[in-house]
């Protein structure tokens, strides 16, 4: 039996430490621990509930629009306020431009090192490696040309010896087995994808006014003055920028980002095998439609078991039985009390122990939906469209599979998704439904302001009685809700219930782990030392602490100890 | 680098303050370039940007520059509110022994991505200040405070010596700092 304690996990957002007992080459325990504090809330209560959504889009520096969106949509949830058609439209793009950014960093700047060796570049034939790109792609960046600039400049990377922040990664490791090749077609997508998350802040900073701050954003719809006869205000030109931005945003998702990860998929198809971990899912409903978002784009859901065919359907964010649902339990967390408290009551008062694996070890809580674990993210939104027959989900996941099936041979299925693998599969899939969507919102936007319609804001009028609301977004890391209790216009609760909260979770009251934990159990780790295979696991949820914890502890000290016992 | 000839007379320039504003001194590049944005005026080729902590995500906000200006908390042996200036050079180095709070790894990791790609900026200065305490929803402490103005003035001396244009208004403007306003939460520390 060898413990593995990797302090901090790398190339994640905020800090993340993993606990792993291996024992005959794969992991028999685990443990996630979130080692700062999470105590964002703290500083909304007794705010003007009209400026929630400007400290809540601090919670992260990530997901700055996330915490933004849901935080509007909690308090007009509250006061039952429907906002204009415009307002859902202007909103849904700055989620997809920002999700679509998202991902991308993800796959090529947070993960692919962990499959991609970029030490045996040198080695490649970039005349064989642009023909074999050509073969899955009409990307433009696959050619000879390009291909070999990128080898040269790996060449001069290794050859002075200097590495830098590539330094750290596990070259030459046994689980590693691109041919030099491919490693050569990722690594130019990975310098790629820099000019596309330019492209895709863009599209926020025309739309937020700001980014990556949004200033936008309002209670009741957004600021965003439409005029089609003003030079200052949202007019045809910003939206043929809009437009120009998101026609070369679009293709870089769809013909380098997916197939990158088909092709990823049908290169390590034992990772289909590996880290299923908690098969319960659940997505909330987004990319509303219309002013009182009652149709949706995205389908919510909930699946339980990995049973696809069982499959809930979540309507829309009134949903009763996801309200009921929702409990957070501190029982192995650093807070104090021992059971299960609803968002709308819940409490965030520090008891700090030290890593305790059989008490408290984490400052992450755990939330559950009726008792249950829940996975989110990319996969829950895919498996959730894909049992309810959503058409943009099939025809992007099926197209993922014929893919991956033309290289590899092999079949694959949506049995197959719920793994490591598929969570990687899932959120390309996803990226490319988004894309399709980002061109579709930009032409219902546009349709609506010609119809002569500028409407963007519904002004909020607060009750002096006490009222309660949910905030839903699904965000990049999968279903995010905000929970609000306000009293004369000020908040006197604010729970977030984040993504990473439901996967990094640590075990509950009846000691049933998380969705880190569970996946991590019977992963392979050829060498302890060097525990790549977990790390594939654990970036495969891309793990982004800031807001599930904070970003620094509560003595405001960094922490950061690389230890692999 | 890449330097065109049309650009070196029109530089892209950034005046970037990084930090969380929720986390007490860690929010001291947001307050020094609100307060620099009030204090003097640039010509449209200076954006002044608060990016918050944004981890690799700061890459986008590099991209392509010519000049650019990171203001932020730094951990340094020396006393907190004493006011730094580093070049890129000395953030690779390990003899300078430079922390930005929290977010080096982010900013590292973003020039070295970008260099390779051939889209860093063509200068980085970093105009830091030591923290005396990074608290949750503490706001700013007195001795950081007060040497804010000083690091408002560097950040233009800076662009100053390159020829970059700014102004001190001679009215200032009122800055927008919403994070410090009306009462501070509080706050219980975990021991």
């Amino acid at each position: 039996m060898t413990r593995v304690s990797i302090d901090p996990v790398t190339r994640i957002e905020g800090h993340l430490r993993i606990d792993v007992e291996v024992d005959g080459g794969s992991v028999q325990k685990a443990w996630a621990s979130c080692t700062m504090w999470r105590g964002i809330e703290t500083i909304l209560r007794g705010r003007d509930a009209r400026e929630g959504w400007v400290f809540a889009q601090r919670f992260c520096g990530v997901c700055t629009t996330v915490h933004a969106i849901a935080s509007v949509r909690a308090v007009e949830d509250a006061l039952q306020l429907e906002i204009p058609a415009n307002a859902q439209y202007i909103r849904n793009l700055i989620l997809i431009a920002h999700a679509l950014h998202d991902h991308i960093v993800h796959f090529y700047h947070l993960s692919a090192l962990d499959w991609v060796d970029i030490t045996t570049i040198p080695k490649a034939d970039a005349a064989r490696a642009a023909s074999l790109a050509d073969g899955f792609s009409t990307w433009q960046g696959n050619s000879h040309r390009k291909l070999e600039e990128v080898q040269n400049k790996v060449n001069g990377l290794i050859g002075s010896g200097q590495l830098g922040i590539f330094s750290h990664g596990y070259w030459g490791h046994p689980a590693m087995r691109l041919s030099p090749e491919m490693n050569l077609i990722f690594f130019a997508h990975y310098l790629e994808a820099l000019e596309f998350q330019r492209k895709a802040c863009q599209v926020v900073g025309i739309l937020g006014g700001k980014t990556p701050h949004i200033q936008n954003m309002a209670v009741g719809g957004v600021m965003n003055a439409i005029n089609l006869n003003s030079l200052a205000t949202m007019n045809m030109d910003r939206l043929g920028m809009l437009q120009s931005l998101l026609q070369e945003l679009v293709p870089f998702v769809q013909q380098a980002y997916f197939v990158d990860a088909c092709l990823l998929a049908a290169s390590y198809p034992e990772w289909f095998r590996y880290g299923r971990g908690v098969a319960n899912y659940f997505s909330v409903p987004e990319l509303p439609v219309d002013a009182k978002a009652t149709q949706f784009d995205l389908p919510g859901g909930v699946i339980m078991d990995g049973d696809l065919s069982g499959a809930r359907a979540m309507y829309n964010w009134r949903d009763e039985k996801f309200r009921s649902a929702v409990n957070e339990d501190v029982t192995h967390a650093w807070y104090r009390g021992d059971g299960a408290l609803p968002p709308w009551k819940g409490k965030t008062e520090p008891d700090y122990t030290d890593f305790q694996e059989d008490a408290k070890y984490t400052w992450v809580k755990a939330p559950r939906y009726n008792g249950h674990p829940m996975q989110v993210g990319p996969l829950s939104n895919v498996l959730v469209g894909y049992a309810s027959g959503h058409a943009l989900t099939r025809k992007w996941t099926d197209a993922s599979f014929n893919t991956i099936s033309s290289v590899h041979g092999s079949k694959v299925t949506p049995e197959d998704l719920q793994s490591t693998m598929g969570r990687y599969l899932a959120r390309a899939i996803r990226s490319s439904m988004l894309s399709d969507l980002a061109l579709e919102h930009w032409q219902l936007l546009t349709a609506n302001i010609l119809r002569g319609d500028d409407t963007t804001y519904n002004p909020p009028q607060f009750p002096r009685h006490q009222i309660e609301g949910v905030g839903m977004h699904e965000a990049p890391r999968g279903a995010l809700s905000h929970w609000v209790v306000i009293e004369k216009g000020a908040f006197s609760n604010y729970q977030a219930v984040v993504p990473t909260t439901w996967n990094a979770s640590p075990r509950d009251e009846k000691g049933v782990p998380g969705p880190y934990e569970s996946s991590l159990l019977a992963n392979p780790v050829a060498d302890p030392a060097k525990p790549l295979e977990v790390l594939r696991t654990v970036h495969s949820f891309d793990p982004c602490m800031a807001c599930a914890c904070h970003t620094l502890d509560a003595n405001g000290r960094e922490i950061a100890q690389v230890k692999v016992l | 680098m890449k330097m065109s000839p049309g650009r070196s007379n029109h530089p892209r320039v950034s005046v970037i303050g990084m930090g969380n504003v929720l986390l007490g001194d860690d929010g001291f590049g947001p307050l020094a370039v609100e307060l620099f944005r009030c204090a003097y005026e640039c010509d449209s080729n200076v954006e002044i940007l608060d990016v918050g902590t944004p981890g690799l995500d700061l890459a986008p906000y590099l991209y392509d520059a010519d000049v650019v200006v990171i203001v932020d908390a730094v951990h340094a042996e020396l006393k907190p509110g004493t006011l730094c200036v580093y070049c890129e050079a000395d953030l690779f180095s390990r003899r300078a022994q430079l922390r930005l709070t929290a977010h080096d790894p982010g900013v590292q990791q973003s020039l070295a991505q970008l260099r390779l790609a051939g889209h860093a900026p063509s200068e980085l200065i970093i105009v830091g200040v030591v923290p005396e305490s990074c608290g949750f929803g503490e706001g700013i402490s007195p001795s950081v405070l007060k040497i804010s103005s000083l690091a408002v003035d560097r950040i233009a001396c800076i662009l100053a010596e390159r020829a970059i244009n700014c102004r001190r208004r001679s009215a200032p403007a009122q800055p927008n700092l919403w994070w410090l306003s009306g009462d501070q939460p509080k706050f219980v520390a975990a021991s």
